[in-house]
């Protein structure tokens, strides 16, 4: 650990770890592992999404008009403010302000759920739409064919970062009523450390999911 | 140095059990289930596994008892289809991937490196629950009506045309596919921060290596085959219309994606039983093992080329013909570091003080299978030959070489060499020694015909054959009855050990490395003081010439 | 005479040069193969004995480790074994490209049949009949899943893929009767998909042929096709609506509206009927309709005979397209 950490915050050393340095170097080498994984898990899509842009611009530029670019472009905003938040309690943990740093976290969750909200009514105007190919109902665009797999593509890719979102908040609203025990930072201040590189990630992600369906050939 | 430096002298060996060994501090059946321990979870797995292995087994048997007939009259084509493709996927995904990795390596990387614990050992005990859910779905499907894709899954078969459960079985595989990554970061980041003190990179054991070198494979390719199975499924139940040309999707993207995660994984089943064949020889010969950086380099390098092959299983399915060559060629460089690792071994054997006791037997064994399983791979890669070869018995034949002969020799090599460690017991030599023969004999008799099949031109997945093939097979079939007796006699010998077994010494073979310097089986801890390595690996006698 | 083995055998019948060669190369390979193994494992079986615990011996050696060594047995064999690269992937390179003049055999897989489309309009099931000595290739496409057309007697294989054609060609010279197989897993009855490759000498061919009966050349019947399905509507000269004429199209590059060119063969003209939206050609409005599940794979290669035979007749006479 570069930073230097106030008095009064730590790791309580695990049985199977030697010493703090140690277990510190372990979350977040284990961490990083988990989160290249994920990279590679939605580069798969990624790649594909790229590969049908290139090879049929026309039918992926229909289909992207019918994205909803602004409610994607607010979710983008709201997702950079929570890492910001997610950095603020991260910093707070390392000064040992543990009570600012629940509210933090909080305010953390609050962003993410608005990103979940605000995802959920773009479903429901997709659903209302007939933006679903993958539904039995009649979609406008069911005869171009590669504007139906990234329309397609783009319900995978969504679900599948809302997921992680989702996953995300839940783990989020649990350590944050742990974290308001007397003498947290004193034990687990790793762990927020380890989780806030999670947290960075799937804004990450959806930083880059962003541009490459709604942004690009709009 | 004394080999029992790390054991509490206080217990004398061989009399009692000690008291705190992790088999005997705890016996309820909630404490296996709810372990943390390293080594319980690895018994666990080498438990579950070998559940799969049985129904695997029996699947193949089915198999080969259906092929003795040419006309294809004892079971329905269907049956058929449906016997291949539960012993493929079983035994590929939930026996020969978590085989050595997730048995021998949970129960001995800990200890080779000198530390109590995985990194994460909760998160070990996740791994094998999520295992086995994944198990539960594949087995679901399996029981519900099975499925007829082959252990491959190509589309559009599999999300169009096929009847059976696949998604269930998709999802078995999927789930497992998290198994696998969380055991393989466990692995990579227990080696990179928990190694003992002085235990540097080049003092770690070869198995610690290839152990190594899989986990990186299961971080890097497992997530591509995860995606890829999860558009199959999308592509089964809501036609995304990615895979299936019906609905503007592409065959062969399936196949570079599958191929992309599933080349590699041969490596994941390749390079551990390479890592236990490094142990053992050594041990046996009672010497140095020849050329350590150059294997443990060579090593790394097969994890590596390992990703830029996947290309040679698709010769002939109208990819570039430049690409081909590309593949071609560097399936031809996987020669390089391989036959670095035989030759390496035989060097080994020179001048060693040779036991011909089972394990080592084992190990000779897979040498042979081995070599010969890796040429034909060299056949196999040249493309002239594989337009003649490929989708045949020959290439059944290849990978059972390597598969079987390699990996599944490795394996019980492996387990007879750790057993006392494992259990605290021996077992019978002089079963031990006829069964790897046996196990040998069988193989090659079942097997070898297949090579001959496969060039005669009998295509694999046939269930109905042309008749002038049927002696071949019936010789095959014949040969696999040998090879059943060669799996039963150990599982009988082994567990018949576990009650009446002598008490194994701390270091019955004389071996070198942490794991015969604490007690058999090791206390909870693996170590009753915390070792600190200042001796190289296999730092056997050396016996130098006299005029020096 | 009869190719099928019996069953002693434990080596196959060949039925061209080219698989006389891949014999050559899997049998020479095997040579410098054994050259480098028999080494290793009679040294494996010479030191179990030699070395033996308890058996007398000079075991001295010491630490020092020989990188010459290590370089030696790395790179020697590589070298030995990428002449045999270099061989095979020469022949795959010649299995890639059909001679000029070859004479061209529709194949279409399907669940679980063969169904081959001779030039003259025969065509058959699960049986192929070829001449010895003619240079013949096979465009294959599948109908549902993937397939693969192996012929072990010429050492070939190829997949048989849905929605795309693949190419096979081969000069047969051995007549007799050979096992033709489909080698890539595609459901329930793949083992019995499979038939019986003749060949024949040219004499006994045209005999065959003449009696396989067929009252049309394959060309003459995508002509009636081009009429039927309404081609001719549009694509027809003295058609109202502007439509390209087809009238030696074929091999030709077509300027796309996106700038560029693309050769006109097979896969391109099928693409054009079944999506037409794909590729936009320059000077011509996209108004036509996809005959996408309309038109049989069959039918598709006929239509596209048909085209390919219309250049031709202003030229020279095609020869196996006006076979009886």
């Amino acid at each position: 650990m570069t930073e230097a950490l106030a008095a009064g915050v730590g790791v309580e050393v695990l049985e199977q770890f030697e010493s703090e340095a140690q277990q510190r170097r372990a979350g977040i080498l284990g961490m990083w592992s988990w989160l290249l994984t994920e990279l590679l898990l939605f580069a798969g899509l990624f790649l594909i999404a790229v590969v049908l842009r290139v090879q049929y611009p026309d039918s992926v530029h229909q289909a992207v008009a019918h994205l909803k670019f602004w409610i994607g472009a607010t979710n983008t905003a709201i997702l950079i403010v929570s890492s910001l938040t997610m950095s603020t309690a991260i910093e707070l943990s390392r000064l040992g302000h543990q009570r600012l740093m629940v509210r933090a976290m909080l305010a953390t969750v609050a962003l993410g759920t608005a990103f979940i909200l605000l995802k959920s009514y773009e479903y429901y105007v997709d659903y209302v739409e007939h933006m679903t190919p993958f539904l039995n109902r009649p979609f406008e665009l069911a005869d171009d064919r590669p504007a139906t797999l990234f329309v397609n593509l783009y319900w995978v890719t969504t679900a599948l970062h809302a997921f992680h979102l989702i996953t995300g908040v839940t783990i989020l609203v649990i350590m944050a009523l742990q974290a308001r025990a007397e003498g947290y930072l004193r034990r687990h201040q790793n762990r927020i450390e380890i989780y806030g590189l999670y947290w960075h990630f799937i804004d990450l992600i959806w930083i880059m999911v962003f541009p490459i369906l709604y942004v690009i050939g709009r | 140095m004394t080999t029992t430096a790390y054991r509490d002298t206080a217990v004398p060996h061989g009399t009692i059990d000690a008291p705190d060994d992790y088999l005997h501090v705890t016996h309820t059946l909630r404490s296996w289930l709810l372990t943390t321990d390293h080594k319980r979870i690895g018994i666990l797995y080498l438990i579950a596994i070998t559940g799969f292995f049985i129904i695997g087994a029996i699947a193949a048997g089915l198999v080969r008892l259906a092929l003795v007939v040419p006309d294809g009259s004892i079971f329905t084509n269907d049956t058929y289809n449906k016997l291949f493709t539960i012993h493929g996927v079983v035994m590929v995904w939930f026996f020969l991937i978590p085989s050595i990795p997730a048995t021998f390596g949970n129960f001995l990387l800990p200890i080779m490196i000198g530390t109590k614990d995985l990194a994460f050992p909760r998160l070990n005990l996740l791994s094998w629950y999520i295992f086995m859910s994944g198990a539960l779905f594949a087995m679901a499907a399996v029981v519900a009506g099975g499925i007829d894709t082959g252990w491959t899954f190509y589309a559009p078969f599999s999300t169009t045309y096929s009847n059976g459960y696949v998604i269930l079985a998709l999802v078995g595989v999927i789930v497992v596919g998290f198994s696998s990554i969380l055991t393989g970061l466990n692995f990579v980041v227990t080696v990179h921060t928990m190694r003992a003190p002085g235990m540097t990179w080049f003092r770690m054991p070869i198995f610690v290596w290839t152990i190594y070198a899989t986990s990186l494979i299961f971080l890097l390719a497992t997530p591509v085959i995860t995606i890829a199975l999860i558009l199959l499924v999308m592509e089964r139940a809501f036609q995304i219309g990615i895979f299936d040309p019906a609905l503007g999707g592409d065959p062969v993207l399936f196949e570079h994606l599958f191929w992309f995660y599933s080349h590699p994984a041969v490596y994941i089943m390749v390079l551990p039983g390479m890592g236990v064949i490094s142990e053992i020889v050594p041990a046996f010969s009672q010497k140095r093992i020849f050329g350590y950086k150059f294997i443990a380099y060579a090593t790394i390098a097969l994890a590596t080329i390992t990703f830029f092959v996947w290309g040679h299983h698709m010769f002939v399915n109208g990819q570039s013909e430049y690409a081909s060559m590309s593949f071609s060629f560097l399936s031809f460089a996987v020669a390089v570091p391989s036959a670095v690792k035989v030759y390496n071994w035989t060097a080994t054997i020179h001048k060693g003080d040779l036991r011909l006791d089972t394990p080592m037997l084992y190990a000779m064994g897979y040498i042979g299978l081995f070599v010969l399983g890796g040429l034909t791979g060299l056949f196999l890669a040249t493309l002239a030959i594989d337009e003649h070869v490929h989708d045949t018995y020959y290439v059944v034949a290849h990978f059972h070489y390597i598969m079987v002969g390699g990996t599944m020799l490795a394996f019980l090599g492996g387990l007879h060499y750790w057993w006392p460690k494992f259990t605290g017991r021996m077992y019978n030599e002089a079963w031990g020694r006829v069964s790897a023969l046996l196990l040998f004999v069988g193989f090659n008799v079942t097997f070898f015909p297949q090579f001959l099949l496969g060039y005669l031109g009998m295509p694999r997945r046939y269930h109905v054959y042309p008749p002038e093939f049927q002696l071949l097979n019936i010789l095959s079939s014949a040969g696999a009855t040998i090879l059943a007796v060669g799996y039963i006699f150990p599982m009988v010998y082994l567990l018949w050990s576990l009650w009446f077994g002598k008490r194994a010494p701390d270091n019955p073979w004389d071996a070198k490395g942490l794991e015969w310097m604490t007690t058999s089986p090791p206390p909870l801890h693996n170590f009753k003081t915390p070792p600190v390595v200042d001796f190289e690996p296999y730092d056997y006698a050396l016996k130098v010439p006299e005029r020096d | 005479m009869n190719g099928i083995g019996n069953p002693l055998d434990i080596w196959p019948a060949a039925a061209s040069a080219s698989a006389v060669e891949s014999d050559m190369l899997i049998l020479a390979f095997t040579a410098v193969i054994l050259l480098l193994t028999v080494p290793i494992f009679l040294a494996i079986t010479y030191f179990a004995f030699r070395y033996r615990q308890g058996v007398a011996a000079d075991r001295t050696h010491s630490e020092a480790r020989s990188n010459l060594i290590e370089l030696s047995w790395m790179i020697i064999p590589f070298v030995l074994t990428l002449f045999f690269f270099f061989w095979g992937a020469r022949m795959f390179d010649a299995h890639r490209h059909a001679p000029p003049g070859a004479m061209q055999i529709d194949a279409i897989g399907r669940q679980w049949m063969w169904k081959f489309q001779y030039p003259g309009g025969q065509s058959e099931i699960n049986d192929l009949h070829v001449p010895i000595g003619q240079p013949v290739v096979l465009r294959m496409i599948s109908q549902d899943v993937i397939h693969a057309l192996y012929i072990p007697a010429l050492r070939i294989q190829m997949d048989v893929l849905p929605g795309r054609y693949t190419d096979m060609w081969f000069k047969a010279d051995k007549p007799g009767s050979y096992h033709l197989f489909c080698s890539e897993y595609c459901g329930t009855d793949h083992s019995v998909m499979g038939g019986t490759l003749t060949i024949m000498a040219p004499a006994d061919y045209q005999d065959w042929l003449s009696h396989a009966g067929s009252d049309t050349t394959l060309g003459a019947a995508g002509e009636v096709l081009f009429s039927s399905y309404g081609c001719a509507g549009c694509h027809k000269g003295d058609s109202t609506v502007r439509a390209p004429s087809l009238v030696g199209l074929y091999g030709k590059p077509v300027p796309l509206e996106a700038g560029g060119t693309v050769e006109a063969d097979d896969q391109f003209i099928r693409d054009k009927i079944l999506t037409p939206d794909k590729t936009r050609i320059a000077g011509y409005k996209q108004v036509m309709p996809s005959f996408k599940g309309i038109i049989a794979e069959d039918d598709l290669l006929r239509l596209i005979a048909y085209i390919k035979a219309s250049g031709q007749k202003t030229g020279r006479a095609d020869d196996h397209h006006s076979l009886p």
